[in-house]
Order: C-alpha cells, then sequence, then structure tokens
C-alpha cells in the first residue's frame, strides 16, 4: 500500500539539529523525535543559504549550510532530488530560500549530525520568512505545552530521551520572534506609507537579512 | 454463524425468486473452501460463486447482480468492499491517468465528499460537474488510506431532477505550497472530453489537436494537514499576472512549454496562502486563493504567550 504523504513539520534549526532519536519501526516511514516531542519525517524551514559547496568537482552533489533565526543546519542535494539539484545549481548565496526535506540522522564517532534531504527548495521573499517563524513559534510553543502536561506518548518519550529544559525551548522561540517582529513592523509601517507617498524618484534600499549575530554563534 | 455462511445466504437470497435448484451446501462448501482455506477476499469469493452460478445452473447474471444497495450517505461510507447506492452530485472531475480510468473526481452530498472512480470497462455515460445523480450498486474501496467508491459494470448511474446540497464545511487554511504534482503549467486538454494530453495523446480518444489551458495541481502543507488542491486559469493569474495569454508568449519566447511551468514554480513554491474552500477528505477544493503575510500583531500574541 502506498503511504499517504507525511505531514513537513515545523521545526527551529536550534531544535532541529539536537533532534538525534530516530523512531525504528519497520511498518512505518522513517522519523525523528525533536526534544519538544515532535515526531517528524519531512520538515519545511525557510533559513538562509549561507553557502553552497560541491563535494568533488562534477559531482552534482553539494553540501548546504543554513541558518535561520535560531541557528545554522545542514543539507545535502544530490542527483535523486533533481527539482531541488536544478534550483541549486543557479543559486547564489548567500540567498533567502523555502525548503521541503527528509530529515537524515548521520551517527558519527563521537556524535550524531542532523541534515536535511531537500525536495524542493525555492528562493523567497522576506514575508514568506516572517510567517514561517510565526508558525514555526507556533507549533514550538503548542508541543512544549504537551511536554508540560505529558500530554501524549511522543511527549513521555520526549522526556525519557532527551530530558529537555522546556526553558531553553521558550527563550529560542522569544529570541526568533522578537528578531523577525522588528522586520514585519518596518514592513507594516512601509506600507502604510506607502499608500499616501509617492516614491517615485525615490531609490529605495532592500532589507537585508540580518546574519552576524547567527554567524557568531 | 460464519461469515461463509453469512454470505451464502446472501447469495442465495439474491437468487430466490429464480427457479434455480442448487443446494445451499453447495454453495457453502465452495465459501468455505475459498474464504476459511484458501483466504480468498470476500468480495473475491462473491464474484466466483456468483460467476460459477451463471455458468453451471444458468441463473442470469443481471438478476443476481441487479439487486439494490442499500441507500448510504457519504458519511457513512466507512469501510471497503461494500456495495452501496448513494445520492450525490459531481463535485470535481479529474483528468484520468489511467486508460482504465473512465472519469476520476469527487462526489458529495449533506455529510460530506468522497472521491469516485468510473472504471473505463463499466461503460458508464459521463457524469458532468455540478449535476446531481443516483450513483447505484457502487463498491466502496480503499486507496492510500482514503474512502473511494468505484462504479463497476453492475453499477447504474441515473441523473436526478434534484440539486443535493454539498456540506456547509468552507474552510479556511494558511499553508505553503511544498510541491507541484505532474502535469501542471501550461498544458493541452482534448477538444471532445477536457481530458489532459500526455505528450499529445487523449487517454480517450487518441491523438488530437488540442487547446491550451493553464493550471495547477499542487500541495499545500499547513504543519499539521497535507491538502491537494487545483488551481484553475483565474486562480493563478489572480497570484502572478500570468495569464492562459501571457503563458503562451512565455512558451513562445523561450522555445519551451516547460518554461511556464518553471516561472510558476519560482512564484509560487515555497509561499504561504489563504485558500478559502470545501474540504473533502485531503481534497481543499479552492474558492478563493491569496498570498498571506503575517502582521505585526499575531507575534504579539506569541510574545505575551511567553512572557
Amino acid at each position: 500500500m502506498i503511504r499517504r504523504r507525511e505531514v513537513a513539520k515545523r521545526v527551529f534549526a536550534y531544535e532541529l539539529v539536537r533532534s538525534t532519536y530516530q523512531i525504528e519501526d519497520e511498518s512505518q516511514p522513517k522519523y525523528v523525535l525533536t526534544p519538544t516531542g515532535e515526531r517528524a519525517n519531512r520538515i519545511f524551514s525557510v533559513a538562509v543559504l549561507l553557502d553552497k559547496e560541491e563535494i568533488g568537482a562534477d559531482t552534482n552533489f553539494w553540501r548546504l549550510r543554513l541558518a535561520d533565526p535560531t541557528g545554522t543546519f545542514f543539507a545535502t542535494v544530490g542527483r535523486f532530488q533533481p527539482e531541488a539539484l536544478e534550483v541549486i545549481g543557479e543559486i547564489n548565496v548567500p540567498e533567502l530560500i523555502a525548503l521541503v526535506g527528509k530529515i537524515r540522522v548521520f551517527e558519527g564517532t563521537s556524535r550524531k549530525l542532523v541534515s536535511i534531504r531537500p525536495e524542493m527548495i525555492s528562493a523567497v521573499d522576506l514575508s514568506v520568512r516572517d510567517y514561517w517563524v510565526l508558525e514555526t513559534a507556533k507549533r514550538t510553543l503548542e508541543r512544549i505545552k504537551i511536554m508540560e502536561e505529558r500530554g501524549n506518548e511522543d511527549a513521555e518519550l520526549a522526556w525519557r530521551v532527551y530530558n529537555p529544559d522546556l526553558e531553553e525551548y521558550r527563550e529560542m522561540v522569544r529570541k526568533a520572534v522578537t528578531t523577525v517582529k522588528e522586520d514585519v513592523e518596518v514592513m507594516e509601517r512601509f506600507e502604510e506609507e506607502e499608500e499616501e507617498i509617492d516614491f517615485t524618484g525615490f531609490e529605495l534600499e532592500e532589507e537585508e537579512f540580518d546574519l552576524t549575530d547567527l554567524l557568531e554563534e | 454463524m460464519s461469515r461463509a455462511e453469512v454470505l451464502t445466504d446472501q447469495i442465495l437470497e439474491r437468487i430466490k425468486g429464480q427457479d434455480v435448484r442448487v443446494k445451499r451446501e453447495e454453495i457453502l462448501k465452495r465459501m468455505k473452501l475459498l474464504i476459511e482455506e484458501f483466504k480468498v477476499p470476500e468480495s473475491e469469493a462473491v464474484r466466483t460463486i456468483t460467476s460459477y452460478l451463471v455458468r453451471e445452473y444458468g441463473v442470469s447474471r443481471e438478476e443476481l447482480m441487479e439487486r439494490e444497495s442499500p441507500l448510504v450517505r457519504i458519511s457513512e461510507i466507512t469501510k471497503p468492499n461494500q456495495w452501496v447506492s448513494l445520492k450525490a452530485k459531481v463535485v470535481q472531475l479529474w483528468d484520468s491517468n489511467s486508460p482504465n480510468v473512465s472519469q476520476v473526481g469527487l462526489i458529495g452530498d449533506e455529510t460530506g465528499i468522497i472521491k469516485f472512480v468510473i472504471w473505463t470497462r463499466a461503460e458508464m455515460p459521463e457524469v458532468q460537474e455540478g449535476r446531481s445523480y443516483l450513483f447505484k450498486n457502487v463498491v466502496t474501496d480503499s486507496f492510500q488510506g482514503r474512502m473511494q467508491v468505484n462504479v463497476n459494470r453492475t453499477s447504474k448511474i441515473v441523473e436526478i431532477d434534484e440539486d443535493i446540497e454539498l456540506p456547509p464545511r468552507e474552510i479556511q487554511v494558511v499553508g505553503a505550497i511544498i510541491s507541484f504534482q505532474q502535469n501542471s503549467g501550461l498544458i493541452k486538454r482534448c477538444g471532445e472530453c477536457g481530458r489532459v494530453l500526455i505528450k499529445g495523446v487523449c487517454q480517450v480518444h487518441g491523438k488530437v489537436e488540442g487547446y491550451d489551458d493553464l493550471r495547477i495541481k499542487a500541495v499545500l502543507d499547513d504543519g499539521e494537514s497535507v491538502y491537494e488542491i487545483i488551481l484553475n486559469e483565474g486562480n493563478i493569474a489572480g497570484l502572478t499576472g500570468i495569464d492562459l495569454q501571457k503563458a503562451l508568449e512565455i512558451a513562445k519566447e523561450n522555445l519551451d512549454r516547460n518554461a511556464v511551468l518553471n516561472e510558476l514554480r519560482n512564484r509560487l513554491l515555497g509561499r504561504y496562502f489563504r485558500v478559502k474552500g470545501l474540504r473533502g477528505g485531503r481534497y481543499l477544493l479552492v474558492e478563493e486563493i491569496e498570498h498571506h503575510k503575517p502582521s505585526v500583531s499575531e507575534f504579539d500574541h506569541i510574545l505575551e504567550a511567553l512572557a
């Protein structure tokens, strides 16, 4: 039987790279359990593509480094993801992108590495990032609430596997929302003014996504 | 009573009126052999035995098949392999990707919306979107975890002079378009039946000239559910400014019809949309679609919740 399409979960990078526990069950698709109890096979993220690096010349196998307002993560694109590969070939870094992909956990000698296999990559504008942060913040807070109530099996499992400090994840949400809110305020003001003022003759600078504090981490 | 006995009695019930001298034990023996010993699915076992009765005892196939399946509501369809009759309106017709399928799409009544398939072998007259029909003797089925109904040779479709109401389940979803499905973009449709041509060939009418159309089959994902949506030319033009004429220009400039698809991908994939429409299973019938942007107040709500 063909399985139903897996929902793309919303998880911030900070939480994503800590999601190293795989739920092994032959009868199901592969899921990764996140520290706040999300069971994810696929994610949707909006992040800045910081770097793309072809592993070996002309291999068409790329390693991508990405960042959202909470941290960085990796993704790899190869010939089995033709649509994403086509976009990556042409894209210039840094660029804000939306991506959908499967989560993979690689076992290293000393630690585990979480990486994404993108199925879709698309260059997007800031408003998409803004809504993604909002949506991901909402989803994360919902999960934190379930964790507090020990509301379902995945929450119980997450407590056993990660024993997370939920305040740490609340802080992550707060940081992401605060960072992006300023941008949204600027955009709203801009749009309000736009209706009144005639901008012809002005050169408007496009807003840049501020990466400095992410790079320092 | 065992399942074999129940099914045997059902068959006997159907041939009761006919002058057929067949022993219950004989049918039961075959039924037990098929379903208990060989583990054949029940519907197959019934079909095998009815064919046997037609062949060996001269039972009229029509009589056997022309039984009245119970009239049910769509919401009552929860199990596969049930024979039912439905009064429903054709909500949406899709393109069939298989020559075995004559028509496929969604039908609905007051209680819900369900996918239907009319097999080519059923040789049914074509149904039309927006019209209501009595679907007699159709079989429920489960495909990819969802219920559907199949129209086969023994079914009947009768148009009824009644406008079936659809469920008042209009919903609004904000989600991201995360994937385009096959046959999206600038497509050609068959002039006869409107089906999408694949490499210039209509599944039913063969190689035809066809006419151009613009449409997208997409997957919308809100982090909790996935919905399949179909955007028509009007929806696409509203979102991107690309209407059919513009699409044809893009194709001409690039000497490639796929250029239109690439352009639409670049403009729509990964973006958020607010979609208003009717929900039927995993399908969302688009009534309105627009780009979605967040407002500052939404961020404040979250920060308040965190305080």
